[in-house]
């Protein structure tokens, strides 16, 4: 398990499912105590991310309108190798593609408060 | 790659009936850290506030559901099964509005006193003590067929 401490960190996340995606802006902030990028969409996540620099970790939705989740980790990736990218779904089988794109993570839904803890543990402290 | 979150077999989408039980775990994650003299930030204090604002307002509304159908199914005889088993829903439901507003309060620096905190110890308590019951009995429901 990669295990790295960001004093700082930076998270972003991109779903269009607005009732999923506040609450894991709540548990990340509340883990964190930082602010947490929320976006709508990968084109919206990406715009952001050429205009005003990169997050440290993006968790991102696959199915998320404009960009999916694996176009944005493949341009984010190619831009920023060293930041972490996390896919999520609840399709069974985007986890295997996932797997194969080169995410860091992949999160099954519905994600519960205790995956987060973990992401949380996992990449952040 | 990690792994984190369900088995293939119990992936779907989030909706309410998943968010609001992992809202209000949260929440009591939140006022248990409070009551350990876990620190707490700008941030952190936001996301508390949030928190508690969503359970509010989903636990009033499950009450308030609760509410209407015992008016309307006002057929059924009190002290039965059914109607004992949606007072102690709507009693849980209050209790965790109430957890809310504390929750807030806690966040927004009114939470202060010996008294004030034994009475978020206690419905912390009484949340906790219904969710496992609650999770024993749905468990269990094959017994009821010998």
């Amino acid at each position: 398990m990669s295990q790295v401490n960001i004093p700082n960190v930076k998270i972003a996340v991109i779903d269009d499912d607005l009732l999923g995606r506040d609450f894991i802006v709540t548990v990340l902030m509340y883990c964190v105590n930082r602010d947490i990028l929320s976006f709508d969409s990968g084109t919206a996540a990406w715009k952001y991310i050429k205009d005003h620099g990169s997050p440290d970790i993006i968790i991102s939705g696959i199915d998320v309108p404009g960009l999916s989740g694996f176009e944005l980790l493949s341009k984010f990736k190619k831009k920023y190798p060293e930041k972490k990218c996390l896919l999520m779904s609840a399709d069974p089988a985007h986890e295997q593609s996932a797997r194969d794109s080169g995410a860091d993570a992949f999160l099954a839904k519905p994600v519960s408060v205790n995956d987060l803890f973990k992401v949380v543990e996992t990449f952040v402290v | 790659m990690i792994r984190f979150g369900p088995a293939a077999r119990e992936m779907k989408s989030m909706s309410k009936e998943d968010i609001f039980p992992s809202r209000l775990k949260l929440l009591i994650i939140m006022s248990k850290a409070y009551l350990k003299d876990y620190p707490t930030g700008k941030y952190r204090k936001q996301a508390i506030i949030e928190n508690a604002r969503f359970v509010f307002y989903h636990s009033l509304k499950l009450s308030s559901d609760i509410a209407t159908v015992k008016n309307d199914d006002s057929r059924t005889p009190p002290g039965t099964a059914s109607s004992g088993d949606m007072q102690d829903e709507f009693i849980f439901y209050q209790r965790t509005q109430l957890l809310a507003v504390m929750a807030e309060a806690l966040a927004e620096g009114r939470l202060e006193g010996q008294f004030r905190k034994k009475a978020l110890q206690d419905n912390l308590n009484r949340i906790c003590e219904t969710l496992i019951f609650n999770f024993h009995i749905k468990d269990v429901n094959f017994l009821k067929v010998a």
